[in-house]
């Protein structure tokens, strides 16, 4: 099996390899920053207080406002830790013991997972955002969910509050049990808040399947986290990191760890562990095949939309592959494909929802499909080993796409739930939507990759590391999320084309609306959504600089001082593959800006400037069964929910009726029941030999003296007849 | 008398409520039941772990004996003692911790025969309690016997349609699992007195062959290996009964079913416990090498409960089945974590018991409280109750995910530990920790944590969430007193045991640093004969084929 390791890239590049691998440092144990878990404890708090008042039917804001004052106070926690934090130096913060025991002094004989914190660049950085875009997004929300006072009001805040605290221990636990507790509590937030709109049952079956579909990947997280302690016999970062330190050089040096004498012993399942986590983080960044719940999880309040099912929960696949991304260095050295799969998986996915967002009429739908598609392309760049652009994506969709939420969210909140883009048009010229059309128009810009945006140079990043990164395929990879940037830019501005542009104002309310429709009227946001949409398009703009220009590499600086980077050889530079006659780096903005360029302007035709003729081309397709199938089957999804309910949810329903019914019959009734039928049978049998006639007595007492005489002669024979 | 007390309270309690009028009954009851749960505490505090940190000398893997013997028939050498350690003082507290929440449940449920009621219920507690803390085997098998005896009675007397051929069945399944265990307790007294000398302490020097430490540690030195299987097949036949193992289940989700709430209950929260803690206490380090040898089949037989009975549970449609069935499934994980014989899966194990009577206690007394209102077991029927009973709905969604093991909530910590324990119980492939089961029992398990997650959403989502469905009679009961949300009585039963759910998933390690001498002390015998069975299993020629060496050393002189 040959490895598209960089140690063979080497080797053939004719260079001799000095050796070594960027050594993971060992974590400092820090007792004096424990404040750091106040991070955790105000939105716990908060959790606590937004329960209370749900249980003393609280009609005002306070909850609202609780867990914005908390989740604020966590981000100051969050920077004034990163203000303590030394670069490239790991700490450990220890909480309190949680799951703690040893039954001797080995290596196999602990199992360790406290509550503490593993502070390093990566999660702070991972942390500023959570932090800071949830607190925008429940402030947002103390607007949005106004009209719920004294329903819902409270408790969706204590779900907000539940969701952060879950968040917050999925990125700084220092072991992977606590990131598992942060994983299933995100869940079970996300869980909570689908299935906020509790009487309506699409509300339900989204929340259910959210929830069922995560636990899919779950499983494979677990069985992940079981694999490492199998193999290292540690489930802390630190732990695993210092055991790696050992195989990765080995790994680098061409040798597969275990295979030669003296060598450190690491047993082949060891390279299983990838393949498992990799299960986990598709199933809560919805990749293919655990996506689906993704899109139905829009029936959310969209807050939580753009906070949990865009901007952060959903990235912590990627963190979580960021983590660990080590052992899947070690996997792909050892000539693994765990890292090729993973790429490839996000390279599909993103083309896939891209394809799917090309055709749905929700806008909101469009916005998940797209989150979807962004995903692949961190996926992506985690596949191709572009750690740095991966993050950076995340961090810049995070802004662009809580923006475009939150934006869509104004909407949905004025006309009455209203979100059909076909039902609404030329909406920039109703009065006070001013500020939301012009935000949703950058946000569009930057999902689309525009040229100079944030979006583009974060996604470029990924697109261009495809060209370079040897390994199965990559090239075409790496056109597939070309080909995907010019899909994102026609169906985003498809969106806001229809939306916002248009020569007069059309508007049908929506479900929520009551009455005539023709004496309806937008009601635009208030101050305090437009100002989180402001300071987002701010944020969005901020984004550029942070990553790119202005105050530099901040973010690849971050990224490479972290488990994201290390572990990788010191000697890896980037191999000299041109892209259209130059470093791809340089000549994929032109590429990719083309794409995104003709996919705009594909949008503007069909969707601004003629709409007639997208209404002749759907005629056009539809005139035919065969040509028909393309659009139908973009709209139905590629009919992944019906073939995963033929394959997985009916066979398994079915057996369980058929257990049900074995059960019953088999067990209980044939197995249990004729047992219980023999001492009645018996009773049966011997029933006439107590008749009360005398001859029966007498004929079975004599049967029985015989019996015992005959024995008594047997056990005498038996024992030597002496 | 520290631990008598623990019987004497709750037969006191009996008497009284025998004697006094049947108003007072529940309230009398009620009083037992807290003084119960109160000497509960005081003793707990009292176990030199928690009073003598650390303790020199205090054998807190042995059984602490709290109670000198009672000579009760000294000619026979049956002298009765009372102890606990760590694990049986915690199920006792369980035990004790449900006996209040059980009165109050039942104080507008059980309108009828309301004295016997509490009789009965008080003498479950005691008969429960004497299991716990038996440190004989006579002692043990009586009150195990007698436990069936109320329970029969609250199904037979106070239980739904059906409750004749559940308290039959009930009954008789139970005793026959018993039966044939006493056979083997019979067994082994028997061939330890023979050894020994004599059944009495005078003729054999001064050893009590009932006592189950003696009586444990000379079954695991002394019976042969084809011995040890025969005594695991009687003992855990007996135990599986009431686990209960797959496919020997079907006597529970029908008792559980007809039973009044506070019969489920303690069904759900001790009586099942029974069968674990025996497991605990006898088969595991009495039979290690049948043991070793038996392990993976009675896991597999666990592991297909929990796949079987989560399937079932989603195709049920009687909520209180649904949450029977649940509990084979929960046990399951109990047992493949006691049976993967390793210190991480037995901590797990253990732990599980405690947190399987909370979370499945709980749900059964949430859907009592719904049924005294509506009158309603089935799920197609009713629905959307977030609405009218909010707190009721976040109660059933706290231990919803209480059951489901969500991490920061009970039931993941006992399950994790069972999962991983099982997981990583192998040496092949250079890893893990010496154990019979491995990789694919833990995998297979796992499966068990999505389909648990389905079924009980799938409650959830039918019950609490939906739109508003409450059954048309449900107006014909109005004249009960209850309002429609839970009152406070009723939240003072569930909220204990939110509380606790919370604080074991959170800070499980006092509990996790208790048990894990017990744990060990469990698996005195393991670490080698475990090795070995896994060189076995990975075919290595070199193992010596030499008898193994005595593990502890010997008690009684040079024995056959």
């Amino acid at each position: 099996m040959l490895s598209p390791t960089l140690a063979t890239l080497m080797t053939s590049a004719g260079e001799s390899i000095p050796g070594g691998v960027t050594p993971i440092p060992e974590a400092a144990r820090e007792e004096s920053l424990a404040w750091a878990g106040l991070i955790l404890l105000f939105p716990a708090v908060s959790a606590i207080i937004c329960g209370l008042c749900a249980a003393c039917r609280v009609r005002n804001r306070l909850p609202g406002w609780t867990t914005v004052i908390a989740l604020a106070s966590s981000f100051v926690v969050v920077c004034l830790l990163y203000g303590q934090h030394q670069a490239g130096q790991p700490t450990v913060i220890h909480l309190f013991d949680w799951i703690n025991f040893s039954w001797g002094d080995g290596t196999f004989e602990s199992v360790r997972a406290n509550f503490a914190l593993y502070v390093d660049d990566l999660s702070i950085f991972w942390m500023l955002f959570v932090t800071g875009l949830g607190t925008c997004i429940a402030f947002y929300a103390t607007e949005y969910m106004d009209d719920d006072r004294g329903k819902g009001y409270s408790r969706f805040f204590a779900a907000m509050s539940i969701f952060l605290l879950a968040m917050c221990s999925l990125v700084l636990g220092d072991n992977l049990v606590m990131l598992y507790l942060g994983w299933e509590g995100v869940g079970l937030a996300s869980y909570l808040l689908i299935s906020y709109y509790y009487t309506r049952q699409s509300a339900i079956d989204a929340g259910k399947k959210a929830f069922i579909m995560n636990r899919i990947g779950d499983l494979g997280l677990a069985v992940g986290i079981w694999l490492i302690w199998y193999n290292f016999g540690t489930l802390e970062y630190d732990g695993l990191f210092q055991a790696l330190n050992v195989y990765l050089p080995i790994a680098d040096a061409g040798n597969l760890p275990g295979t030669e004498i003296g060598q450190p012993q690491l047993g082949w399942s060891a390279y299983l562990i990838p393949w498992f986590l990799m299960v986990g983080a598709f199933g809560k960044s919805a990749q293919f095949p655990l996506m689906t719940w993704l899109p139905d999880a829009m029936e959310g309040p969209t807050p939580v939309s753009a906070l949990i099912h865009a901007a952060t929960m959903v990235t912590a696949g990627i963190y979580l592959i960021a983590r660990t991304y080590p052992i899947f260095w070690l996997e792909m050295e050892a000539g693994g494909y765990a890292l090729a799969t993973v790429g490839w998986i996000g390279g599909f996915t993103a083309l896939l929802a891209a394809t799917i967002a090309l055709k749905q009429y929700d806008m909101k739908r469009v916005l998940a499909y797209s989150t979807l598609s962004q995903l692949g392309y961190m996926f992506m760049g985690l596949g191709v080993v572009q750690t740095f652009g991966a993050c950076f994506h995340v961090y810049t969709h995070a802004f662009f796409k809580a923006l475009l939420f939150l934006c869509s969210g104004t909407i949905m909140h004025g006309l009455a739930g209203q979100l059909d883009v076909r039902r609404i048009s030329g909406l920039r010229m109703a009065k006070g939507w001013k500020v939301v059309t012009w935000c949703m128009f950058v946000g569009g810009l930057w999902l689309a990759a525009f040229p100079f945006t944030a979006g583009f140079f974060s996604k470029d990043e990924i697109l261009a590391q495809a060209f370079v990164q040897k390994g199965p395929g990559y090239r075409a990879l790496g056109w597939i999320g070309i080909v995907t940037a010019g899909l994102t830019a026609y169906y985003t501005f498809r969106v806001w084309f229809r939306v916002f542009g248009g020569r007069t104002l059309r508007i049908e309310p929506g479900p929520e609306h009551h009455g005539d429709p023709s004496s309806f009227h937008p009601h635009p946001p208030g101050w305090r959504m437009k100002s989180i949409l402001i300071l987002l398009t701010i944020g969005c703009f901020a984004a550029i600089s942070t990553g790119y220009w202005g105050i530099g590499h901040w973010i690849k600086g971050m990224v490479d001082h972290s488990s994201a980077a290390w572990g990788m050889p010191l000697h890896w530079e980037e191999g000299d593959i041109p892209f259209f006659g130059g470093d791809p780096h340089w000549t994929m903005y032109f590429v990719s800006g083309t794409f995104g360029l003709i996919g705009l302007a594909f949008a503007a035709y069909f969707h601004l400037i003629n709409r007639r003729s997208a209404e002749r081309l759907d005629e056009l397709f539809k005139r035919n069964f065969i040509t028909n199938l393309i659009p139908r089957t973009l709209e139905r999804k590629w009919y992944l929910d019906e073939v995963y309910n033929a394959l997985v949810r009916i066979p398994t329903y079915l057996s369980a009726k058929f257990f049900y019914l074995f059960d019953r019959l088999v067990i209980d009734g044939l197995l249990v029941g004729g047992i219980a039928r023999i001492p009645m049978f018996l009773g049966r049998v011997f029933q006439p030999l107590q008749g009360g006639a005398l001859q029966g007595y007498a004929t079975t007492m004599a049967g029985g003296v015989t019996l015992v005489v005959v024995w008594m002669i047997w056990v005498f024979l038996q024992k030597g007849g002496g | 008398m520290l631990a008598g007390l623990l019987l004497g309270i709750p037969i006191l309690a009996a008497i009284l409520i025998g004697i006094a009028p049947s108003r007072l009954a529940k309230w009398l009851g009620l009083l037992g039941a807290l003084a119960t749960l109160g000497w509960g505490v005081v003793f707990a505090c009292l176990y030199p772990y928690w009073s003598e940190i650390p303790s020199e000398g205090a054998d807190l893997a042995g059984y602490w004996p709290v109670d000198d013997g009672w000579a009760v028939i000294p000619l026979l050498g049956l002298e009765l003692q009372l102890g606990v350690n760590a694990v049986s003082l915690l199920l006792v507290l369980l035990t004790c911790l449900f006996a209040p929440l059980v009165v109050l449940a039942s104080f507008t449920a059980i309108t009828e025969r309301v004295k016997e009621f509490y009789i009965w219920l008080m003498i479950m507690n005691a008969a429960v309690i004497g299991v716990f803390i038996a440190r004989d085997v006579i002692t043990f098998y009586t009150a195990f016997e007698v436990s069936l005896i109320p329970a029969f009675f609250l199904v037979a007397i106070y239980g739904g349609p059906d409750r004749r051929e559940a308290s039959f069945k009930f009954f008789i399944y139970t005793l026959f699992g018993s039966i044939i265990m006493l056979a083997g307790f019979v067994y082994l007294v028997m061939r330890f007195a023979d050894s020994v000398g004599g059944w009495l302490p005078s003729t054999n020097g001064g050893v009590n062959v009932w006592d189950i430490d003696a009586l444990t540690t000379y079954a695991r030195e002394f019976l042969t290996p084809t011995e040890q299987g025969w005594v695991l097949l009687a003992l855990m036949l007996g135990f599986a009964v009431k686990v209960p193992l797959w496919p020997l289940h079907t006597w529970l989700p029908l008792a559980h079913n007809q039973a009044p709430t506070a019969g489920s209950v303690n069904f759900a929260a001790v009586i099942l416990k029974l069968g674990a803690y025996g497991v605990f206490r006898f088969v595991i380090p009495m039979v290690p090498e049948a043991v070793v040898v038996f392990a993976p089949y009675i896991a597999g037989l666990a592991i297909i409960g929990i796949i079987y009975t989560s399937l079932v549970c989603w195709a049920q449609t009687d909520m209180k089945k649904l949450i029977a069935y649940s509990s084979i499934a929960h046990m399951g994980f109990c047992m493949i974590g006691l049976f993967a014989l390793n210190p991480i899966g037995a901590q797990g194990g253990i732990l599980y018991m405690i947190t399987h009577g909370l979370s499945s206690g709980a749900l059964f007394l949430c859907i009592g409280m719904m049924y005294e209102r509506h009158h309603v077991k089935e799920i197609e029927r009713i629905g959307g109750l977030m609405k009218s009973m909010p707190v009721w709905s976040f109660f059933v969604v706290l231990f919803t995910f209480v059951s489901v093991g969500l991490p920061g909530l009970a039931g993941f910590v006992s399950e994790f530990l069972c999962l991983l324990g099982t997981f990583v119980g192998s040496t092949e492939n250079n890893g893990g920790y010496p154990g019979v089961l491995g990789p694919w029992y833990g995998i297979v398990a796992g499966v068990g944590l999505i389909l648990g997650a389905i079924y009980m959403l799938y409650l959830v989502g039918k019950v609490v969430f939906g739109t508003e469905n409450i059954p048309e009679h449900d107006h014909a009961h109005e004249s009960s007193s209850l309002p429609r949300d839970l009152n406070l009585r009723e939240i003072m039963t569930l909220a204990p045991i939110g509380a606790i759910c919370f604080f074991i998933g959170l800070y499980p390690t006092p509990i996790l640093e208790a048990i894990e001498p017990a744990a060990e002390h469990m698996l005195t015998a393991y670490p080698e004969l475990v090795a070995e069975a896994d060189q076995r299993q990975a075919g290595d020629a070199t193992l010596t084929t030499e008898p193994r060496p005595t593990l502890v050393s010997t008690t009684w002189g040079d024995l056959p």
